[in-house]
């Protein structure tokens, strides 16, 4: 049975039938994308029904008085080319029926009307459940306060009223601007728990508002709102508003209005509580007010105009572009292509009528549809962030209905829709080829494995100049970044108190050896005890001579004289033991890398046996290869001959410039002043450098480490990732 | 007797499960089929074989009161007559045995308990299906609820009434029949009567034709209220019915009518003049006339249907550009030309149909029978008279039309019966609820299968189909060759006859002579040719000394698309434990394989047909099971969907 076929089997079912379009129905003319079309409604039951040209022309002249063979007969004669066949007819009236717009005259089954109800009933019911992220319950019926307030508000949804707006929004812009700091530097405190109750109440009566907007402007141009209840988004409560009946008027604009008439309330609200909050100190007022905007701007920003989620903004786009139905027919028409170009259905026809249609159609489809998993999932792991099980609930619906059901459907459809009749074979060959594809691709064929990690260039010769005495530095002896012998001095020091208690010892020796030699002659009693003090004084002598002697500093090995701060140095008190600078020795250097844990676990999985000990990054003698490139000069590689791993966990950065303070990528512990402590912990790996890197390998410079690891498939690593990812935020 | 009591009552069938209730419900099939159930039931028959002594004894009149005391116990209903169940079953087995001169065997008893409790009794060909049926309908017609035994063809449906009236006779049960050329009042009375045998397409045209009678008030309460509100027009209208109802059926050869036949629903029309249509069907051929084959439209000979190309589109509106009217519009117009096209590639003067002086006159393609009476759709006839050239009849427009699938469910107690169910199990449960349950062979069958036949061409077939012929004819056992279509037996006879046999071919117009000639299968010698439908339901016995021989040999010369017929036909051999033997044949140019296999592996077959027959035969027939089990499935969704959107509309 074809869907367009002149003659059909059925037609004596409904031949002679005296049937009419029900006496309250009515009929709007609407144009989408320059195309006529025809609503039906039907007020009591707010059902609709949109008919092409050809089938109004049939539809208008049902009446009572006529049999449906002779309005089709009168349709066939007046439009021989388009008017639709009897199998169509019959599909049309069964339509209209199903959508209880039909009058006709035989008291029907009343058991046949029942089943009718009841099988409705169980499929919102089905609806309902499989929809369980947006559980709907119909709680009040605003028509009737909407007319009696429109009443008293009405004037502010009218050409006069909308300067109004237009002047408070931007009036409350102003304001924004003006006290912007303080905007910024509140909204840190939006998510702060004593806040919740408040930005939770307040999005409650914002979205009521927002909600009537909605319904005045839909009641203002004439239709009906019968139902506001309470919709649990993602288990959250917050009101909506049917205002399907706005989807009967004519003019486009009129349904955009209907259809942004939540922003518009919402966005007024918003600028009245921006001057609240200006005006207020604070406090719950201030506080609240502050809410208010914030959820206004953000919902309506993020939220409500974003087309891609079935919100405000995905009415108003289908509306705007002429494209009823949008996501439906989106949908449709990617099934369409995949039917027609992919599985190969020849007889597989568009949802769209014309070639713009489509792309639009596809278009969206693809962009919705990708958008709408990164929305659902980055929900899915808020929502597990802070209720554990609620989120495993959630994530196993997801997964049964997005996945399980899906390819179950999919795989039900491939094996016996009889769309796919004639080319059954073609359609289950492409997509087992693409799914073989797939897991070869992904699960087989090993792909590159590898990661990064950051470091610094540290010279492996070196050591910290240290004053071992305390002193007031007189003079750099050399100058920094001089090259310098083992042996040099760098800088001296001067200290008068060690001048002073250096000639104050001299003299105190003296004065024991004095002493002595009168205590051989006269009393030898004295003697032991001299002898000891002279040991001490003699003790403590070499003691200030050697640090007299440290106050020229020298340098340990040959290298280069590095001081951090080489002009506040000279006149500077330093402590004993202070460190003023570095003595390195350009000719070898080392990298030191930061490996997190994530990735350790792959670099210790090979090599863990090895780790400890220098482990050569040899063809022979190892699978693993890796390569440095420098800051600033990323074009050059650097190849690494060997590395070391330090076996054990550490928390103190080899740098600071490898912190977030030091411009680098770890972030740091909140307790850490200096940012040289790390959030968490790593596992430093020390790679050897050639000798002839072909970059200036100056110690501290930063870079990045790219370990190549043994090819792996990509399934697999990926399957690490996600394991690693729950283990990290849920301890799984 | 007053009909008054029940006037065309039916059960209104329920939605069939979908989702997880047609899974629950597949499961629950699975439990109802279960072997216990078999077990039960041969339980069951074993104690009322236990019984038979207790009526061996019994005069005639005695043991007829014993009947007439059981009829009452059953019409009284409920569990009264459950209780005498056995002891009424041994009574009526004695009655058989006195009235026709054939005592049930056990496993006959069993299959009677299985059709009395609703279930599909699968029983090997010449096992006795219609005296357990009889044995059922008894149980069943002791009740006064209408019950229908339905078989294939008018001539089973004559043969059988009129061979077990004596025992309908004797167990005070009456009996009649309806046939296609009866007249409604005595549709009436074979429908009045306790037993009615008729067939699936007989009845199901009566219940419809009841129904067009009540124009309206088809609905309990609507007749009701009808009744009430002018109780003469309703009185009137009650006159014309023919039937008093449905309540049970036994369906004998089950899987052929309820699923083979199931495939087009049963529709009643009537001619009813449509110049524009003849017209255009005209214009269609005329237009048709300029297009090729290849070219500008192609030709699908799996789906039976014709695509138009480009090329063939263009030309078309090229030749239309100064038409008017329903030519106008592309879809309309191609869809004309389809039909006109459909008619030349695929209705063959000859084949599908013969013109007879100036009709266009359908042949039945299995039995070459011509069926004066019906007519191709709308529009598809007027398009093939177009080509003839003949003069156009009146278009038939349907006026009321039910698929078997539904019609089947508005019993309240379906049973059947058939040989070969097993790979229709599931299908016949979850359509109809009717769980099959196996019955065991009252002897066991020792009939020989030699190893199937493949080749390449259809020539080396027929060749080697001769061959045997000739070789198994010198034994002196008898041949029954089972043909695809009249052409097919025909081409073979003249081919035997090149080799000095004589076989008689199965082409008779008259069903009686039809079913004589297989009967007579059996004797020594004899060679019958006939299609895989004919003479179904007749038995083949053995002649005199043929046994001995080796019984009936039957050779398949071409394989069905269902395996079920296969297996009927082979069934044939070896009926009650006779001897007999069976081959089949098959080659790559045979219809199935055409149809059903891609061309790669077709040309495989074509290459090494003794290496890939058998499994691309066996694939062939998967191929064409599964499209027949779509569409049967298709009929049934249009049908739900009518019923439930078109609920407004009495039916």
């Amino acid at each position: 049975m074809e869907a367009n076929s002149t003659f059909s089997e059925s037609w004596h079912r409904v031949s002679g039938q005296h049937l009419a379009l029900h006496p309250a129905v009515q009929v709007r003319r609407q144009m989408f994308r320059g195309e006529r079309w025809y609503v039906l409604e039907h007020p009591f039951t707010n059902q609709f029904f949109r008919l092409r040209p050809v089938a109004y022309e049939f539809v208008a002249r049902l009446h009572r008085d006529r049999t449906i063979d002779s309005v089709w007969r009168e349709c066939l004669e007046r439009f021989p080319a388009e008017a639709p066949g009897q199998e169509a007819v019959v599909r049309l009236l069964g339509q209209l029926y199903q959508a209880n717009l039909l009058q006709y005259e035989s008291a029907t089954d009343t058991s046949a009307l029942f089943q009718r109800h009841e099988k409705r009933e169980q499929r919102e019911f089905r609806a309902r459940i499989t929809n369980v992220m947006f559980f709907r319950i119909p709680l009040w019926d605003p028509d009737r306060f909407l007319v009696r307030s429109l009443g008293v508000i009405g004037w502010l949804f009218s050409p006069a009223g909308f300067l109004l707006w237009l002047a408070v929004i931007g009036l409350a812009l102003k304001t924004v601007v003006d006290h912007w700091s303080a905007v910024r530097d509140q909204s840190q405190g939006i998510l702060a728990p004593a806040n919740l109750a408040w930005l939770y109440l307040a999005m409650v009566g914002l979205k009521t508002l927002h909600e009537l907007g909605h319904g005045w402007l839909c009641r203002k141009y004439g239709g009906e709102v019968h139902t506001l209840g309470l919709m649990f988004m993602i288990f959250t409560p917050v009101p909506y508003v049917d205002v399907t009946s706005s989807w009967s008027f004519r003019s486009a604009w009129q349904r955009v209005l209907v259809g942004a008439g939540g922003m518009i309330v919402e966005l007024f609200v918003a600028a009245l509580a921006t001057f609240i909050w200006a005006r207020s100190g604070p406090g719950v007022v201030h506080s609240v007010a502050y809410n208010i905007m914030f959820i206004a701007s953000v919902s309506t920003l993020v939220f409500n105009l974003n087309p891609l989620l079935r919100f405000d903004g995905y009415y108003i786009l289908s509306d705007l572009c002429g494209l009823p139905n949008l996501g439906g027919r989106a949908n449709q028409e990617l099934r369409h292509l995949s039917e027609k170009h992919i599985l190969g259905v020849r007889d597989s026809s568009s949802p769209a009528r014309t070639g713009g249609e489509a792309a639009w159609l596809a278009g969206y489809g693809a962009v919705s549809g990708v958008y709408r998993v990164i929305v659902f999932a980055g929900v899915l792991f808020s929502v597990a962030d802070r209720y554990m099980l609620l989120g495993v609930v959630m994530l196993a619906v997801c997964f049964v209905s997005w996945i399980v059901v899906p390819t179950g459907k999919f795989v039900t459809y491939l094996g016996s829709s009889p769309r796919l009749d004639r080319v059954r074979g073609r359609a289950i060959a492409v997509v087992a080829t693409a799914v073989a594809a797939l897991v070869l691709l992904l699960g087989v064929i090993p792909a590159p494995n590898h990661f990064q990690a950051p470091g610094i260039v540290e010279a492996s010769q070196r050591s910290q100049v240290v004053c071992e005495t305390a002193g007031k530095v007189l003079a750099l002896s050399t100058l920094p970044g001089g090259l310098v012998r083992a042996g040099q001095p760098l800088l001296a020091l001067t200290n008068r108190e060690l001048s002073l208690e250096l000639v104050s010892a001299r003299a105190a020796l003296a004065e024991v050896d004095a002493r002595l030699h009168q205590a051989l002659g006269e009393q030898a009693a004295n003697y032991r005890p001299l002898e000891a003090r002279r040991v001490a004084l003699t003790n403590r002598l070499a003691r200030l001579l050697s640090d007299q002697s440290a106050q020229i500093v020298t340098a340990r090995h040959d290298g280069v004289w590095v001081v951090p701060a080489s002009s506040e140095l000279p006149g500077r008190w330093v402590a004993r033991g202070t460190a003023v600078g570095w003595v390195i020795n350009p000719g070898t250097h080392e990298f030191t890398a930061t490996v997190s844990q994530a990735d350790a676990d792959r670099l210790f999985h090979s090599h863990w046996t090895r780790a400890g000990t220098p482990l050569p990054l040899d063809a022979a003698v190892s699978d693993l290869t890796a390569r440095i490139r420098l800051r600033g000069e990323a074009g050059v590689v650097v190849p690494v001959r060997s590395i070391h791993i330090v076996p054990a966990e550490r928390d103190t950065l080899p740098s600071a410039a490898l912190g977030w303070q030091g411009g680098g990528e770890l972030a740091p512990a909140k307790s850490d002043p200096h940012g040289l402590r790390s959030a968490e912990s790593f596992f430093e790996v020390r790679a050897d450098l050639p000798s002839d890197p072909g970059v200036r390998l100056v110690h501290g410079r930063s870079g990045r480490i790219r370990f190549d690891l043994p090819a792996e498939p990509y399934l697999q690593q990926w399957v690490r990732l996600f394991a690693q990812f729950l283990q990290r935020r849920y301890q799984l | 007797m007053s009909r008054s009591q029940a006037i065309l009552t039916w059960r209104e069938p329920e939605p069939l499960p979908r989702g997880l209730d047609a899974a629950t419900h597949e499961l629950t099939g699975r439990w109802r089929r279960r072997s216990a159930v078999g077990a039960r039931l041969r339980h069951l028959a074993g104690q009322a074989d236990d019984r038979a002594l207790d009526f061996r004894e019994l005069r005639d009149h005695d043991l007829r009161v014993r009947l007439l005391e059981f009829r009452e116990q059953f019409r009284r209903g409920g569990s009264e007559g459950e209780s005498v169940l056995l002891p009424a079953l041994a009574a009526l087995r004695e009655a058989a045995d006195r009235t026709l001169g054939l005592r049930p065997f056990v496993v006959q008893l069993q299959g009677v308990l299985a059709l009395h409790r609703g279930y599909l009794a699968e029983m090997a060909t010449g096992e006795g299906k219609t005296l357990t049926a009889a044995l059922a309908a008894v149980l069943s017609g002791w009740t006064r609820r209408p019950l229908h035994i339905l078989t294939v063809n008018d001539y089973l449906v004559e043969r059988d009434a009129r061979w077990l009236a004596p025992l309908y006779e004797f167990a005070a049960v009456s009996v009649g029949t309806v046939t296609g050329a009866m007249r409604p009042p005595d549709r009436r009375r074979g429908h009045a009567a306790d037993i009615t045998y008729t067939t699936g397409k007989e009845l199901l045209a009566d219940f419809l034709r009841d129904r067009l009678a009540l124009a309206g008030t088809v609905n309990r309460h609507q007749r009701l209220i009808h009744s009430l509100r002018s109780p003469g027009e309703s009185a009137r209208r009650e006159e014309q019915l023919v039937l008093r109802g449905l309540h049970s059926a036994i369906v004998d050869e089950a899987d052929s009518i309820l699923i083979d036949e199931a495939v087009t629903p049963l529709i009643i029309s009537m001619p009813r003049p449509n110049e524009a249509l003849c017209e255009s069907a005209r214009q269609a051929e005329k237009l048709a006339a300029e297009l090729v084959a290849g070219t500008d439209y192609t030709v699908d000979a799996r789906h039976r249907e014709v695509r138009l190309t480009r090329d063939g589109e263009a030309h078309l509106a090229e030749s239309c550009r100064d038409q008017v009217g329903l030519w106008r519009g592309a879809a309309r117009r191609e869809e004309l030309i389809r039909q006109a096209l459909t008619a030349r590639e695929f209705f063959l003067r000859g084949k599908q149909y013969v013109v007879d002086g100036e009709k266009v006159v359908i042949v039945d393609e299995f039995t070459g029978r011509p069926m004066p009476q019906r007519s191709w759709r709308q529009g598809l006839h007027q398009a093939i008279e177009a080509k003839e050239r003949v003069p156009l009849s009146d278009p038939a427009e349907t006026i009321a039309r039910m698929s078997f699938q539904k019609f089947f469910r508005c019993f309240h107690r379906l049973s059947g019966m058939t040989g070969t169910a097993r790979e229709s199990a599931g299908e016949l449960w979850g359509l109809y609820q009717l769980p099959m349950v196996p019955i065991l062979l009252n002897r066991p069958c020792i009939r020989a299968l030699w190893p199937d036949q493949y080749f390449a061409t259809e020539s080396e077939k027929w060749s080697a189909i001769v061959d045997s012929i000739v070789q198994i004819h010198a034994s002196g056992r008898p041949i029954l060759a089972g043909t695809r279509s009249v052409h097919a037996s025909e081409h073979l006879a003249g081919q035997l006859e090149k080799r000095g046999l004589e076989a008689r071919v199965l082409n008779a117009t008259r069903l009686a002579d039809e079913a004589m000639i297989v009967a007579m299968a059996g004797e020594p010698s004899r060679i019958t040719i006939a299609t895989n439908m004919a003479g179904r339901g007749t038995d083949i016995r053995l002649g005199a000394g043929v046994a001995e021989r080796g019984g009936l040999h039957v050779i398949a010369t071409e394989r069905h698309e269902s395996g079920r017929v296969d297996r009927q036909l082979i069934g044939r051999a070896g009926r009650q434990g006779d001897p007999g033997s069976a081959q089949q044949f098959a080659s790559a140019e045979d219809e199935l394989v055409v149809r059903f296999l891609p061309a790669a592996m077709r040309s495989a077959f074509t290459r090494s047909p003794r290496q890939w027959g058998s499994i691309l035969i066996r694939r062939a027939q998967a191929q064409a099971q599964r499209l027949a089990v779509r569409q049967r499935q298709s009929v049934l969704r249009a049908d739900t969907w009518l019923d439930e959107s078109l609920a407004f509309v009495p039916e």
